[in-house]
């Protein structure tokens, strides 16, 4: 059982959990994730550290409400109360070099992950100019960016209805507005596998160099069950011991955001039949 | 020899009737009482001890003979005394060892009639002893006995190989830690067999008592990434990997990432060790949908079926090579026969077909044929005919094996490993890195569960010897 420290909401939809996690605060470097268990009935998701302290032995989670365990964890847990299980640090670290100029691309949520990652990079002597797509009620960690970017855009549409189809077009217009305006020498996207793509399709025209962390459907996030497998030059790859990052120019996107599709239907039925038992319940 | 023509059949164990089985996720066989337990011990000759064909098939060596009088007299707390000196988990090898291959191959009794129910027996006591508190007083009597010793020992994974070199040297005292990278102990035993083979109450009720003999558990820690081999040796005198052979083998052919194509270990997982057979209660899903085709034919082939048609399928086995080379034990074979599993022989599969939204609905295969000629293995040659089929599939499960993971490789340097990956061990089972043993799957790529105990143990007394040596 693994503490939370502090609970808190960001924004709408987005909460941090800082948890007491010695083992992984120890060893986790910028771009290893980790894989939670909430509840004992519950799934084994993965997420990323976006802070950490390694001697008082916490990190800092930040967590999108998705679907029923993202939801469950908004609803259910408690300052005080405990992660059952957080496994790792998984995965590979990000890659070092210096001397180059990177545009870090989070969409949405996927900005946290990019954070720790840019961070290091511009440690290591590279500029980075972080662009942040996002509907404007999810805006987030824009103090932290500005903090340590040489140049922190953020993207920001109104929610609307049309709110998924926008995010493509604006992180597509806005990466081509950067790269133009910057002209970096790597770009890197965390973020939905779609708006990914058609980033990378962008990119590719450019001929810029362009990393993308993969976010498959994880089980054990060790390598053992082959759930989280993507095409990547041909070859069969488990993103959670081989990646998670991987050179976009490689990846088959069409098929991971398939494969991603997949439990679509069950999902939406579990997370029903919840919200109809939290309504429920607060009457 | 006039023999009691009583003696020559086996007392049999009740068992879930298949057609309510396939409803459910309880264990299929109920083992036998003390009764009928004794009938079957009386069946035994009780052939003498440097002849006994049955401790020669068993690869621990287990006094067969001995532990066999003793419940045929009742005494099963001598039988439970007798089985422990080579064998410490009982309750699950009686379930799942293949016996016919092993203790039961050669049994005098097979020359005249049935042979003895040695798995049966042996699972009864450890099932006897559990029940009454047998067990708990043997227990304490071993944690009596211990002398603590200040040296400390680290175990990579909690499968069987773990379990066993766990209890083989918390016994001698050392300080043992077990570091599991998943958040329940047991390995396979947990996250592959399912429930209705082997209950995970049994696994859970070995590791309380082992946290008895004073081992202590760290879940979530995946060495390699947690904590380093190099990092454990600077705490820990000695190390023990037995991390199995963790990654799925995938078949290198069209569609293989096809949504409903799943390795075993992830259906498995999700079912067993995830409890998707409950969703939504459990939020981890699984897809069956009507129609499951399997690939392969072993143990874990057996269990991915047996699973799919207890959440509902229509199941097809598909294998390559003919009945005789199937390797699943017997039992298993003969019970999904029994609960409606279609077994469909001499397919190769060749491509996996999907729909616009990339979820598999068809397989096609290559129809094979078997040569006289045997392969390394002894197994028969199979040859490609040309000729084609598909069968129509809204899951797939491919069940072709497994071979070692990198993580522990990639991250220890001086471990050598062979060309699939497994780690080399010497003959007491040591690693090219001094003080660093392995054992269990991960030094033999998939094998069983018995064998991975047996090098459990092996490992415990040469790591035993090592550490009395080093002081
Ligand atoms: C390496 C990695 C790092 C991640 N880091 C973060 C993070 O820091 N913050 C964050 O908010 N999210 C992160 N995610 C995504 C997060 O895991 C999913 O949002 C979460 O699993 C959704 O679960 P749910 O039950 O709420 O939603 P569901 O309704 O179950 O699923 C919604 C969608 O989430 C994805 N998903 C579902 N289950 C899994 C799973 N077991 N593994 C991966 N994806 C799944 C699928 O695409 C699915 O369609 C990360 C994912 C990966 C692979
Ligand atoms: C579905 C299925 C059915 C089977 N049926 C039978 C049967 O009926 N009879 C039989 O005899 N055999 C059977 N087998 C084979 C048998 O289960 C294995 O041979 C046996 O479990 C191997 O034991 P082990 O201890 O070496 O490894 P495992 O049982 O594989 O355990 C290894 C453990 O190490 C952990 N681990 C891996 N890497 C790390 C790491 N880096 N850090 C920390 N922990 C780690 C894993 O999570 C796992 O818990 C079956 C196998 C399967 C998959
Ligand atoms: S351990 Fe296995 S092989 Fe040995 S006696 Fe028991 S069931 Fe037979
Ligand atoms: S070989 Fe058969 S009959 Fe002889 S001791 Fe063993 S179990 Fe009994
Ligand atoms: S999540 Fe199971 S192998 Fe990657």
């Amino acid at each position: 059982m693994y503490k939370i420290l502090e609970k808190k909401g960001l924004t709408i939809n987005q909460t941090m959990y800082k948890v007491e996690a010695p083992h992984v605060a120890a060893k986790v470097q910028p771009g290893q994730f980790v894989v939670i268990r909430a509840f004992e009935n519950g799934e084994r998701i993965p997420v990323t550290p976006v802070r950490w302290d390694r001697e008082a032995g916490w990190v800092d989670l930040i967590v999108l409400t998705r679907g029923k365990t993202t939801k469950r964890m908004e609803v259910e847990l408690q300052e005080g109360g405990h992660l059952l299980d957080i496994a790792g640090p998984l995965g590979n670290p990000a890659v070092h070099f210096s001397g180059k100029k990177v545009l870090s691309i989070g969409i949405m949520t996927g900005l946290v992950e990019t954070l720790p990652i840019a961070k290091m990079w511009k440690e290591e002597g590279n500029t980075i100019i972080s662009l942040h797509v996002t509907p404007e009620p999810l805006v987030i960690l824009k103090e932290e960016f500005e903090s340590f970017s040489d140049r922190h855009v953020v993207d920001a549409y109104p929610m609307t209805e049309t709110w998924m189809q926008d995010m493509v077009t604006h992180a597509v217009e806005s990466t081509k507005k950067l790269i133009e305006e910057e002209k970096p020498d790597m770009v890197f996207i965390v973020g939905p596998t779609g708006v990914q793509y058609a980033v990378f399709n962008v990119v590719k025209e450019y001929g810029i160099p362009m990393e993308v962390d993969l976010h498959p459907i994880m089980v054990d996030g060790t390598g053992m069950c082959g759930a989280c497998r993507v095409t990547v030059g041909g070859e069969v790859k488990f993103a959670c011991v081989d990646g998670p990052a991987f050179d976009a120019y490689k990846v088959d996107f069409e098929e991971l955001i398939k494969r991603n599709g997949f439990y679509s239907k069950q999902e939406q039925y579990a997370m029903e039949l919840y919200l109809k038992s939290i309504q429920g319940g607060a009457q | 020899m006039g023999i009691d023509p009583k003696k020559l059949k086996r007392i049999p164990t009740p068992e879930q009737a298949p057609e309510e089985r396939i409803h459910n996720f309880l264990e299929v066989n109920y083992g036998y009482d003390l009764e009928s337990a004794q009938q079957e011990a009386f069946r035994c000759v009780k052939c003498p001890e440097e002849y006994a064909p049955c401790i020669k098939g068993c690869p621990v060596h287990i006094k067969i003979p001995l532990f066999i009088k003793q419940v045929e007299e009742g005494n099963i707390k001598e039988a439970l005394r007798i089985i422990w000196m080579n064998n410490t988990l009982p309750a699950i090898t009686g379930r799942v060892c293949p016996q016919e291959d092993q203790c039961e191959k050669d049994c005098v009794m097979g020359k005249i009639g049935d042979k003895i129910n040695i798995g049966k027996l042996e699972r009864f006591v450890a099932d006897y002893a559990r029940k009454t508190g047998i067990e708990e007083e043997l227990l304490e009597e071993m944690i009596q006995s211990i002398e603590k010793k200040d040296q400390k020992v680290a175990i990579i994974g909690s499968g069987p190989a773990g379990l066993t070199a766990a209890s083989e040297l918390a016994k001698r005292g050392y300080q043992v830690t077990v570091f599991e990278a998943l958040h329940e102990v047991g390995g396979v035993l947990v996250y592959g067999i399912p429930e209705f083979r082997l209950p995970n109450e049994l696994v859970e009720h070995e590791v309380e008592k082992l946290k008895r003999l004073g081992v202590e558990f760290k879940l979530n820690y995946v060495v390699g990434r947690t904590v380093t081999i190099p990092e454990l040796m600077e705490e820990y005198d000695a190390v023990f990997i037995a991390s199995g052979a963790g990654t799925p083998r995938l078949l290198n052919i069209p569609g293989v990432n096809l949504g409903g194509v799943y390795t075993a270990n992830e259906f498995l997982t999700r079912v067993n060790l995830m409890k998707a057979y409950k969703f939504p209660e459990y939020d981890t899903p699984v897809h069956v949908g009507k129609k499951v085709v399997i690939i392969g034919a072993g143990n874990t082939a057996m269990d991915a079926a047996r699973t799919a048609k207890r959440l509902g399928a229509d199941v097809y086995i598909t294998y390559r090579r003919g009945e005789e080379d199937i390797s699943a034990r017997e039992e298993e074979v003969h019970h999904a026969r029994e609960e409606g599993i279609n077994f469909k022989l001499l397919l190769n599969p060749v491509e996996f077909i999907g729909d616009e939204n990339g979820r598999v609905v068809k397989v096609k295969f290559e129809k094979m044929e078997t040569l006289e000629e045997r392969d390394s293995r002894g197994k028969r040659k199979i040859r490609g005919t040309g000729e084609y089929v598909e069968l129509e599939a809204d899951t797939v499960v491919i069940a072709i094996g497994k071979t070692a993971g990198k993580i522990i490789f990639q991250t220890t340097p001086g471990l050598e490993v062979d060309k699939r990956g497994t780690i080399v061990v010497d003959e007491n089972l040591m690693t090219s890195i001094p003080g660093v043993f392995a054992g269990g799957d991960a030094i033999r790529g998939e094998a069983t569960v018995i064998l991975a105990m047996g090098d459990g143990r092996k490992a415990a007394l040469a790591i035993h010897e090592y550490l009395q040596n080093k002081q």
